[in-house]
């Protein structure tokens, strides 16, 4: 009888909690049941490995795979891409398929596990957070091919390839902040996937991944309407891509690897904590509905 | 579980398990799982008001340890509801609920965590979803291994599994970790009839260990046979709590007298089942 001593619980009807208190309970319910998110983990990465023909081989070929298609593409379209442009965009590719990944799977991390929450009682943010997780391996996974290109491209080959924990660690917490939304948003709205989908293309193709942040402000349009050019660098992914590729690549002229902006990526940082925190509150806030709804 | 009572100083009375007052659940029809963006743009441009439903209300009750509590009624009384709420799956739109121990529960069938996923695997996972942590999910495994008795099917992915299979291996893990307060919602029902008394001895098991039971069900028999209280639900609201006995005789009685106005209006309506050419 060693479980019961402790276990009162107490349950009043809804409203009047603070938002402060939400945000404790959120971050208590993942700290509590790491090893769930870890199990979870583990069961969706052995489902994706084993289920095709060519296994976890796919997590290598498939961003390689993405670039070439980019790579051929935009050689018919632009004539004359940036030099070394295979590892110029696979720089930017491998964290958007990251991304990309982690937020279509999380519009239905809660959703297709309606029939787990109509039979037990459990904190249903591990959900979203085991979505992000297994697209930290996927990404991880992606370092291979990675080092693999770079293998022939030698004299970009840096120590300040270390850099790129550090901005994972940033892209990191965004990611989950937008997994936690979409994932709690969806149950609401069940087209949301749709809309998704779509955002995320316009997303990928408005982002500085193809192209450098620094070409797209040449662009006569911006340089007529120089808002629109600081839109563009608030994006976080504006500023994850020019950091992710200062590190792998270098500069957008083609020189080697230098630091990243240190400065954009903390205030990126800073900027995503605060957003994870508001994403966790309105999950708390509606969690409690997602049995009835489901 | 007096240690249980006895840690908690006396806010109430010391050993209750399950106190539940004035307890209410609404539901808002805008949002199913059918609602999407579209439509809930035209209801905002539309002004429609939300549709709500109470599916529980009123409900007090107070269950002690080694109480058994069956919940009877018909189809859409709030049953699945009521039990849903108790394992704090559902939070009460009014009124509050008191729950001393650890719950487990199995509500509805074919419980199951991943069918992708093997029996093992899935005990390890529910263990986790349950909040047990490692060390006591691997002290349970062989017991839970033989109670499923599934034997080599153990290893196979759930997708393999029957319904009454699946079924079994969830009951074993609910009644494995040695609850306090054990939910139970129409699955004596399910497994063959090997299987059935097996759980209908487990859980008699556990009644008689001073633990409290709330039990769906749609079988009188055990109702009348296996547990003291019973709790008759119809559209939300309490009609009878009390002796097995009463409360099945009233739940028959209103069942048999809806059924015979549902046949005099279908024969007012000319459909007199029985009078109907072949």
């Amino acid at each position: 009888m060693s479980q019961g001593e402790a276990a009162v619980s107490i349950r009043h009807s809804s409203g009047g909690v603070s938002p402060l208190a939400l945000l404790r309970e959120g971050v208590t319910d993942i700290l509590s049941r790491r090893r769930l998110v870890r199990y979870l983990v583990s069961a969706e990465m052995k489902k994706r490995g084993s289920d095709t023909f060519l296994g976890n081989l796919w997590w290598i070929l498939d961003p390689l795979l993405q670039m070439i298609v980019y790579v051929v593409f935009i050689s018919i379209i632009a004539r004359r891409p940036a030099e070394d442009y295979p590892l110029f965009i696979f720089a930017a590719i491998l964290p958007w398929k990251w991304f990309s990944a982690v937020i279509n799977d999380a519009t239905t991390a809660v959703v297709r596990h309606d029939k787990l929450i109509r039979q037990i009682a459990f904190p249903k943010l591990v959900l979203p957070m085991a979505t992000t997780n297994a697209g930290v391996v996927g990404f991880a996974w992606g370092l291979v091919p990675l080092g693999l290109l770079l293998l022939a491209y030698p004299h970009r080959i840096s120590l300040l390839l270390l850099w790129i924990p550090v901005i994972a660690v940033v892209q990191y917490v965004f990611t989950l902040a937008a997994a936690i939304l979409v994932a709690a948003a969806n149950v609401f709205f069940r087209d949301l996937g749709n809309a998704v989908g779509h955002s995320l293309r316009l997303w990928w193709f408005l982002s500085p991944g193809l192209y450098s942040l620094a070409a797209l402000q040449d662009l006569s349009v911006i340089q007529q309407n120089p808002i629109i050019g600081t839109i563009a660098g608030l994006n976080p992914f504006a500023v994850l891509f020019e950091a992710y590729r200062a590190v792998i690549y270098g500069t957008p002229d083609g020189g080697l690897p230098v630091h990243p902006d240190l400065v954009s990526l903390a205030i990126l940082l800073a900027g995503s904590i605060a957003f994870l925190g508001l994403c966790i509150v309105f999950f708390k806030r509606v969690e409690p509905d997602f049995a009835k709804v489901l | 579980m007096s240690k249980a009572a006895r840690t908690v100083p006396a806010m109430r009375k010391a050993d209750y398990a399950i106190a539940v007052n004035d307890l209410g659940v609404q539901y808002n029809l805008r949002f199913n799982r059918k609602t999407t963006l579209r439509q809930s743009f035209a209801n905002i441009v539309g002004r429609q008001p939300p549709k709500r439903f109470w599916a529980l209300r009123h409900v007090t009750l107070e269950l002690k340890h080694g109480e058994s509590l069956a919940v009877i009624g018909p189809n859409g009384a709030g049953k699945s509801t009521l039990v849903q709420v108790l394992a704090g799956i559902m939070r009460p739109s009014e009124g509050s609920m008191e729950v001393r121990g650890q719950v487990s529960g199995l509500l509805g069938l074919g419980a199951g965590f991943d069918v992708e996923l093997s029996g093992v695997e899935n005990i390890l996972l529910g263990g986790a979803f349950l909040g047990l942590d490692g060390l006591r999910t691997a002290e349970l495994l062989p017991s839970i291994v033989e109670f499923a008795d599934l034997g080599e099917f153990i290893d196979a992915p759930l997708k393999t599994y029957s319904s009454g299979m699946r079924a079994r291996l969830g009951f074993a893990i609910a009644t494995a970790v040695d609850p306090d307060i054990l939910l139970l919602d129409e699955v004596l029902a399910t497994g063959d009839a090997n299987f059935r008394a097996k759980s209908k001895a487990r859980v008699i098991e556990l009644v008689r260990s001073a633990k409290a039971v709330v039990l769906v069900t749609h079988d009188m028999d055990w109702v009348r046979e296996y547990c003291n209280r019973a709790l008759l639900l119809e559209k939300g609201q309490v009609i009878l709590e009390g002796p097995p006995d009463e409360v099945t005789a009233l739940h028959l009685e209103r069942q048999a007298a809806e059924t015979a106005r549902r046949q005099e209006a279908a024969r007012a309506a000319g459909l007199d089942p029985v009078l109907r050419p072949k």
